[in-house]
């Protein structure tokens, strides 16, 4: 077997995060770290989340759940009695993060907050995420990832005009602010060192989730303010009129032609034909304005060609053009196969799959999934009695008591 | 004042739009020193898309807390004031278009020649080893190239549109910040740098990870659900009084269905037995969601969202910019600032969002002008003197504000 030195191996995370945190971990698990995840004794909500395996929901076939948390161990303790605090404060002697999304003051109010734990190993890092944060208005609000997309600013421009804004897939809200603590916890982990100490970080799905999607909303309505002048003009949905969609042979396509030269080249792709010639075309805002009777032209020319075939050709002409690949056609693209982006990863109860694997490769450190996700308690006996010198007997009185 | 978690770090960024320069953002807000190498001949794409290069508000916000040298990279002379910020540089990060960095001079093998401990981050839309390595890549043609919008729409769309805004691309960006950290993390401990490639269109794939699994798995290509949820109903974005106005509601169990139904004064409609049950509500979602925009409709978004959350339901305004700058929990958080820039003066940013305890982030300044820090580099890192500086303006290499 090869050993895979990644660029956070040595760290050890605990991750007591649910679904809506998970990605989080999962990230810092790719780049070498060892998480190892903590559930209450009945398992994370995250378990009944679909897709199932084969449809059959059931705390061990949770595609989300098993995506979401790939790469890292599992065992199961009750944070809310006092034996499971005292085994939780061993597990922090020889951890160096804590990630949680409990909600506001649940950690302090079970004794566990980071004044307490921070006597206990000075180096750790504990990372909250909240919905609304810690204190002010929306403290008790509940959020989900629907309301906050919503809520994050980019979703009331997702979708077609006059319908209904749409939602991303996936649980973008939550992942967006997952990346961002991330970033808050290397980077406490690289000054470390420095500081002599760990640290507490705090950080808000509401606050987070705009600057993690799109940041931009505000910036251009207030550039957009001038001393006296009127308003600006809503965002709203735009629908396909700036970034159109056309079909092809095999799906559809996105073309970016926003500049004349950039539908010019679109045209000389399509062969020239006579009536995307007329001059009317060039200009950018009569195609947003005529942009049905445009696609209806459109239908016969680009309809020719394959999503690959006018792709590669409109990057020989000049126009950026995007084939819409669905999901198995993404999988079997020759770009995503080049990189080995998807990996496969063995579960005990899937049995081996093929998985999204790490956004980039590195020279040094490449990402890597040692294992699938933990079935529920899975390496209770790993970790209580390897690690922390429990016995075999104490495991089950311990089970028997709801403590794991 | 505190120490800053990357106290000491000289970052340069070569990013143009988003996902390099938003990542390189965050290193600045953590405190790296961050200079954007730049200059007329080859401008960041999000500098173009205004009026005026200083003045467009996706290159304020994307590029506050750094510093900018306006150098021309295509001259041998500027090529050599690049190598000298190179030497002193950790962390060297760009997006240009595929195989442009090479053609500069500036791909990973030239200069790991000169620096050979850099941390070197490219990202392109299709990765840098593939076929469609050179191909340039917009944030919507990403989400269109990874999967990610094919399932992106209502199941009765005709075909998937995505949004006007350039997701994933700031998704994307953090994933840089994340590559270079736990890089700079490992040259810390092993004194080793690295090479770093990134694919965008896989950070849109990984975000929706369940989805290829579904596929890979249970051999089924994932159906397009729009707004509706496999196990939440009433699940969606439902319109409210004025012009395009909604608010997101969600119910996921039964408390929450029993709070909303007495929320909304326990209309007879919902009394009915098929919606007592999440299942009940599923199978007649179609219909349970025309009593519920029936609702809202004639109601204000934003006091539903407080209706409903005061009875223990989610439910949010689909926010727009005005709503933002008007939500109380973004203004109790200070989660929006005013910065003053030079150009277009005082405008609306969201604020920094790491709260770290023992290593404050910086606050905010303002986006540089376009070489905005030409002289003061030059004279400072590179130790040039004012007529070395001067001489270089005249031939065009150097660019400043005044030059």
């Amino acid at each position: 077997m090869t050993h895979h030195e990644g660029a956070l191996t040595g760290y050890r995370i605990l991750d007591l995060t649910d679904s809506n945190g998970a990605y989080c971990a999962r990230q810092l698990a790719d780049l070498g770290a060892e998480v190892i995840k903590i559930e209450p004794p009945q398992g994370d909500p995250g378990r009944s989340i679909p897709p199932f395996l084969n449809d059959d929901p059931h705390l061990e076939k949770s595609l989300y759940f098993i995506y979401r948390n790939a790469n890292k161990r599992g065992i199961t303790l009750n944070l809310e009695c006092e034996e499971g605090r005292d085994i939780f404060k061993k597990l922090i002697e020889k951890a160096d993060v804590i990630v949680e999304n409990f909600g506001s003051g649940y950690m302090d109010g079970l004794g566990l907050g980071y004044e307490v734990l921070e006597k206990i190993n000075p180096n750790i890092i504990l990372t909250g995420i909240t919905e609304f944060g810690n204190d002010g208005p929306y403290k008790d609000y509940k959020g989900s990832n629907i309301v906050d997309f919503a809520l994050s600013g980019v979703m009331i421009t997702s979708g077609y005009p006059g319908k209904a804004p749409t939602l991303l897939p996936g649980t973008p809200a939550y992942d967006a602010t997952s990346m961002i603590a991330d970033v808050e916890i290397l980077a406490a982990l690289y000054t470390r060192p420095a500081i002599g100490k760990g640290q507490k970080i705090d950080i808000s799905v509401h606050e987070a989730a705009r600057t993690g999607l799109y940041p931009w909303s505000v910036p251009i309505y207030s550039h957009s303010l001038t001393p006296d002048g009127p308003l600006p003009g809503p965002e709203t949905r735009l629908g396909d009129s700036i970034y159109p969609v056309y079909p092809v042979k095999d799906g559809y396509i996105r073309v970016i032609a926003l500049t004349p030269r950039q539908w010019q080249a679109l045209v000389k792709v399509l062969g020239s034909p006579d009536i995307l010639m007329l001059p009317e075309w060039e200009n950018f805002i009569y195609r947003i304005g005529n942009s049905q009777d445009l696609y209806a032209i459109m239908l016969e020319f680009t309809t020719q060609y394959t999503q690959v075939e006018i792709w590669e050709a409109g990057f020989r002409e000049g126009v950026p053009i995007a084939p819409i690949y669905d999901i198995p056609t993404f999988i079997n693209s020759p770009d995503a196969g080049a990189r080995n982006f998807f990996v496969e990863v063995d579960h005990p109860i899937i049995g081996k799959g093929t998985y999204p694997g790490s956004p980039y490769n590195w020279t040094e450190t490449p990402p890597h999934v040692k294992c699938g996700a933990p079935l529920l308690g899975q390496h209770n006996g790993e970790i209580y009695c390897n690690e922390l010198g429990l016995s075999k007997d104490e495991l089950i009185i311990l089970r028997g008591a709801g403590v794991i | 004042m505190a120490r800053t978690a990357l106290e000491g770090i000289l970052v340069l960024d070569l990013g143009t739009g988003v996902a390099v320069p938003d990542g390189i953002r965050l290193l600045a807000e953590l405190g790296a020193n961050v200079i954007k190498i730049e200059s007329s001949q080859n401008l960041d794409f999000v500098r173009t898309i205004a009026a005026e290069k200083n003045s467009s508000a996706g290159f304020n916000e994307t590029n506050r807390n750094k510093r900018s040298i306006g150098v021309d990279l295509t001259t041998e002379k500027g090529k050599e004031l690049a190598e000298k910020l190179i030497k002193m540089a950790d962390v060297f990060a760009e997006n240009l278009r595929g195989g442009v960095a090479k053609n500069l001079g500036f791909d990973y093998e030239s200069i790991r020649r000169i620096k050979p401990d850099i941390i070197y981050l490219s990202s392109q839309g299709f990765g840098g080893d593939g076929p469609h390595s050179d191909y340039p890549a917009y944030g919507p043609m990403l989400s269109s190239g990874s999967g990610m919008l094919s399932i992106w729409k209502h199941p009765d769309d005709p075909y998937p549109v995505g949004s006007n805004s350039p997701l994933p691309d700031h998704m994307a960006s953090k994933q840089c910040a994340i590559a270079i950290l736990a890089a700079l993390d490992y040259k810390r401990r092993t004194g080793k740098g690295q090479f770093i490639d990134m694919a965008q269109t896989e950070v849109a794939a990984a975000l929706i990870g369940e989805s290829f699994l579904d596929y890979t798995i249970n051999k089924r290509v994932p159906e397009p659900k729009g707004n509706r949820s496999s196990y939440a109903a009433p699940h969606g974005a439902y319109p409210c009084d004025g012009i395009d106005n909604w608010v997101a509601i969600s119910v996921f169990n039964d408390e929450e269905w029993h709070n909303f139904v007495k929320a909304i004064g326990n209309p007879d409609w919902a009394g009915d037995l098929k919606f007592a049950t999440l299942l009940g509500r599923l199978k007649n979602v179609e219909e349970l969601d025309l009593h519920i925009s029936e609702w809202t409709t004639p109601q204000d978004a934003w006091d539903i969202q407080e209706l409903l959350q005061k009875a223990g339901v989610p439910a949010g305004v689909v926010q727009r910019a005005p709503d933002t700058m008007k939500d109380p929990q973004i203004k109790h958080d200070n989660a929006l600032v005013e910065i003053e820039h030079p150009i277009v003066g005082k405008r609306l940013y969201p604020n920094v969002v790491i709260k770290m305890s023992e290593t404050p982030a910086v606050p905010s300044t303002s986006a540089p002008l376009l070489g905005q820090h030409t002289d003061e580099i030059c004279r400072k890192l590179l130790q040039m003197s004012d007529d070395e500086i001067k001489k270089l303006k005249e031939e065009g290499i150097l660019e400043s504000p005044d030059s």
